[in-house]
């Protein structure tokens, strides 16, 4: 009772302030600041289209590599505690709605998520959200089966190869322009085409790689802790 | 009001409301699950919040073309694209926790958690 009745004061205080907040607040009526340069000059800069993706890969590349980082402390997280202390052993059998959608579906899913990643600097999308989607792929696959493979290895390499890649990528840049993460270490090419935007897609294709093994190991130790003991 | 005024605001609204109704749901919930539930809400509220304040009225999606000049910021939609996979992890670490230390108590219900008492 005492709990509800501090939640809702704090709920309701916070309501109040947030609402004065907005009341204040005029519609912008043009971009200002960094906003603004990046619509400026960003095809130009980067040979991407997409500008989300040129801010992403190009203009805070090193942010991005800190953030993926900071994804594989989260996974690696995750996996350690569901390793060193197994919860469960045998895992709970599919449904045969879900064991036949997963003998179907995934091809298409992961076609569709390979789609998102290589068009990453042309159309929405890029790393993050098309290896999300092949994640969702192998995390049907795994729901449909009735046996848990033992993939750890190989996701765990791709991992590191795809993480690997991104860094040598940054060096390359360092080296030659003497810049890291500098995307025009290869040409930018015409905007718009498929192969263009400098080392934008290569990264792209690194990230999609990494998002996609790390979720995938995620879900598998999941998968492997979440059965009946 | 226009469509497209009525979107905008809709769009900060809903933002403050799961942000509030995350608060609310991690103050009040028992069950540890139901917590981090509530938590991953107010985490999608404060990302929809952020791509609200990039965003202008008539203007279209960021990526440039011939026949587009006038574009919303890029920038907090970059941002809240990191920031969304960032959250996915953050919630999958968060289950993980809650599962252990529901299985250390016994129960998934907070109040049954010594550890959790300071």
């Amino acid at each position: 009772m005492i709990r509800t009745i501090v939640g809702l004061a704090i709920v309701l205080v916070l309501a109040a302030i947030l609402i004065t907040v907005v009341d204040d607040y005029t519609v912008p009526s043009a971009l200002s600041g960094v906003g603004e340069l990046y619509t400026q000059t960003g095809v130009e800069d980067t040979g991407s289209v997409n500008l989300v993706t040129a801010v992403v890969v190009a203009y805070r590349g090193l942010d991005t590599l800190g953030e993926v980082v900071v994804l594989f402390s989260a996974s690696t997280a995750v996996v350690l505690i569901l390793t060193l202390i197994p919860i469960g052993a045998n895992p709970t059998p599919p449904s045969s709605i879900v064991a036949f959608t997963a003998g179907i579906l995934p091809g298409a899913i992961i076609l569709f998520g390979i789609y998102i990643i290589t068009h990453g600097h042309l159309s929405p999308g890029g790393g993050f959200p098309g290896g999300a989607v092949v994640a969702s792929a192998f995390l049907l696959v795994m729901l449909g089966s009735n046996t848990i493979p033992d993939k750890s290895k190989f996701l765990s390499s791709i991992e590191s190869l795809a993480g690997l890649t991104f860094g040598l990528l940054g060096f390359w840049g360092m080296f030659t322009l003497g810049q890291f993460l500098n995307n025009l270490v290869i040409p930018a090419g015409s905007p718009g085409r498929i192969i263009s935007a400098g080392i934008i897609p290569l990264i792209s294709l690194a990230i999609g790689a990494k998002v996609a093994s790390e979720l995938s190991g995620i879900f598998s130790s999941y998968r492997k802790a979440g059965g009946e003991e | 009001m226009s469509a497209e005024y009525l979107f905008y605001w809709s769009m900060a609204a809903t933002g403050l409301g799961l942000v509030l109704i995350g608060l609310w749901g991690v103050l009040t919930r028992k069950h540890i699950l139901r917590i981090a539930l509530a938590f991953t809400l107010a985490d999608t509220g404060v990302n929809l919040i952020l791509v609200w304040s990039g965003f202008l009225p008539n203007r279209a999606a960021p990526i440039i073309d011939s026949s587009v000049t006038t574009v919303v910021d890029p920038l907090p939609q970059a941002l809240v694209l990191t920031s969304i996979v960032i959250g996915v992890a953050v919630a999958a670490l968060f289950v993980v926790v809650g599962v252990l230390a529901s299985r250390k108590s016994g129960s998934a219900d907070i109040r049954h958690m010594k550890e959790l008492r300071w």
